[in-house]
């Protein structure tokens, strides 16, 4: 069987998703099962964790079976991301994080000082990070570095739907970073760039905007399982490698006829 | 004959239906656990937008319909009233700075889809170029691009919700404010009636499994400088931001949508992305006086989708959500024709929402 490992855990499931945006739960709901996802992830930032004021709809997302990513959204330095995580520790009893630390407010890219300084506490403190970053080696390095065991690296800025922005650093962080998993998180918008990504060798996608802002999200859903299976499935099988020269497919030497009279 | 009907929730649903019952010649009492006459319903802190073709973009074909159906009860109702409140079916304006511009594409081809889907191609939003926008409303001065939604229309729902207490009472409807009740087929608090009405939004969510609050926050504002005179949507990556006229010089910005049952005052972030929204959409908001800000609970079911529970002698009106002014009309007609009231065939939206269940105990 083809797992995916995460912090010593298998999973079986390649595709994550995000529970924001849908046009309602129920569609959420529905889309989450279309996906074969066995992650969900959630936001705590403006729900007034504190009081557990969210909990309506943290219990739908318990009762989809589906496991509980809780993320840091909406944090801009390391100690507010701190203590969100140590919140949704308390709240949903699960050391995994998906951490953000945002640097800029327009494309919500990550800012990568108080991403490590953040991950570095997290870890100290037992959590399982994984860190949503940009396609960067030496961030991807240092994130390692203090501890963390996989990685989210950012195909494009969040809900842009534009896809792998940069394959070459994309592909230098598969290359030479072989044994770590990385996750694409972010920026895809159509179920191509998932496979693509797959074909890549990624070991797994993270997708939210591009099922939920889909006229038909659970249709979407669908669709990216199908093209995340096939890019793995591609990946694992063998990609061959593009030529410049043409070559037949079936042998035309030696055949009596090249092409039959209609 | 004449009914005795209790109601329990005096929001809009709970007030519009007290006035169509006692308008038909019933006998209606109207529980409340709040303040009457400062509500804390969520039609009170709404908008009062009746936007079906907007509602498309991010809502199901059922919304709209029963929207629609809405959209022509409300000015026969409205005449209705012994004091005008105002109305106006003018249209609605979608708009998005340049550097945005993809989301009013995406928006346009999201309402096309759903209308395609319901082979009405009759209402279709109308492109505007920054010429023709300016026409309509001048002082949306910074945009090229923008969407007509024509008869969309909106009311002053603050008026109107104090408005339908005054017919309520001309008309002798028992008024119970800070009366908590429970609600079972027949019954309301101690009182037996021909059927219970429960319209208590967010306080029936233990009678009514899968219902849950949402979080809205707005903003209440006062600018003479800026003549707006349509509801505008302003679509932006991040925040969702509405703008609606009222009398007086009066908007209402609005508005958040945060999973939580939190009801605490509005925070400085809703208030600060609010704010700087419409500081973009003309910087003379800079002077505009803030009159409120208000957070109130939608009701709603996992699939946004309203619901009518029938069981004899009993209906559950619940799970508007952010439609209250939208969907309030075709809910009530609904429920008067449960009543054996209203003898018009339900159109196949206002079926699709009415449950028939049995009594529990």
């Amino acid at each position: 069987m083809d797992h995916l490992t995460l912090y010593g855990e298998q999973f079986n499931a390649r595709l994550l998703l995000g529970s924001a945006l849908y046009p309602s739960p129920q569609i959420m709901l529905d889309s989450l099962a279309a996906s074969g996802t066995e992650w969900v992830t959630l936001s705590l930032r403006r729900q007034n964790p504190a009081h557990a004021q969210g909990d309506s709809f943290w219990q739908l997302l318990r009762d989809s079976g589906c496991k509980l990513l809780p993320n840091t959204a909406g944090c801009t330095s390391a100690s507010e991301a701190v203590n969100l995580a140590e919140m949704s520790r308390e709240l949903f009893d699960t050391p995994w994080i998906k951490l953000e630390v945002i640097g800029d407010d327009y494309n919500l890219q990550p800012c990568p000082f108080g991403l490590v300084a953040a991950a570095q506490t997290l870890i100290e403190r037992g959590f399982k990070v994984l860190p949503y970053t940009t396609d960067d080696l030496v961030l991807a390095r240092k994130l390692l570095d203090v501890g963390c065991q996989a990685l989210m690296p950012w195909g494009a800025p969040i809900g842009t739907g534009l896809g792998l922005m940069n394959p070459y650093n994309l592909r230098t962080l598969r290359d030479r970073l072989p044994d770590t998993p990385l996750i694409i998180d972010a920026g895809l918008g159509a179920p191509s760039h998932a496979a693509h990504a797959m074909e890549m060798g990624f070991d797994a996608v993270l997708l939210n905007s591009a099922v939920a802002r889909a006229c038909d999200p659970v249709a979407m859903a669908r669709a990216f399982a199908l093209a995340v299976s096939a890019g793995r499935t591609a990946y694992c099988a063998g990609i061959m490698a593009p030529s410049q020269t043409a070559s037949p497919s079936t042998p035309t030497l030696g055949q009596p006829l090249l092409a039959m009279p209609q | 004959m004449s009914l005795r009907v209790g109601i329990a929730g005096a929001g809009l649903l709970g007030r519009l239906c007290a006035w169509r019952l006692a308008l038909a010649g019933h006998r209606v009492q109207l529980f409340e656990a709040g303040n009457l006459h400062q509500s804390q319903a969520a039609a009170v802190t709404a908008a009062g937008m009746i936007a079906p073709l907007a509602e498309l973009a991010d809502s199901e074909p059922l919304i709209h319909q029963l929207g629609q159906h809405s959209l022509a009860l409300w000015p026969q109702w409205l005449a209705q009233l012994s004091q005008p409140v105002a109305y106006a079916q003018t249209g609605s304006i979608v708009v998005a700075h340049p550097q945005d511009r993809s989301l009013l594409v995406e928006f346009n081809r999201r309402v096309h889809h759903q209308l395609n889907t319901l082979s009405d191609n009759q209402r279709s939003p109308t492109t505007l170029n920054g010429e023709q926008l300016r026409e309509l409303e001048p002082q949306l001065a910074g945009f090229n691009h923008a969407l007509l939604l024509p008869s969309e229309a909106h009311l002053d729902n603050r008026a109107l919700m104090a408005q339908l207490l005054i017919e309520l009472k001309h008309l002798g409807v028992d008024i119970y404010g800070n009366s908590s009740v429970d609600v079972a087929p027949q019954r309301v608090g101690e009182n037996t009636v021909d059927w219970a009405l429960d319209c208590r939004g967010v306080g029936a969510k233990g009678s009514l499994p899968g219902l849950r609050g949402q979080r809205g926050e707005l903003m209440e504002i006062e600018c003479k400088e800026v003549q707006i005179s349509r509801p505008v949507r302003c679509l932006h990556p991040r925040y969702k931001l509405y703008l609606v006229p009222k009398p007086h010089n009066r908007y209402v910005l609005g508005a958040t949508e945060i999973e939580s049952e939190d009801r605490s005052a509005i925070s400085l972030r809703s208030q600060w992305e609010l704010t700087s929204a419409l500081y973009a959409l003309n910087p003379a908001f800079a002077e505009a006086r803030i009159l409120a800000s208000r957070v109130n609970l939608r009701p709603a079911f996992t699939d946004h989708r309203p619901r009518l529970e029938v069981m004899p002698g009993l209906v559950r009106l619940n799970g508007l959500y952010r439609h209250g002014y939208l969907l309030a009309p075709a809910m009530v007609e609904a429920m008067l024709y449960q009543l054996d009231i209203h003898r018009a065939p339900l159109t196949p939206s206002q079926e699709e929402i009415s449950h028939h269940a049995v009594a529990a105990d």
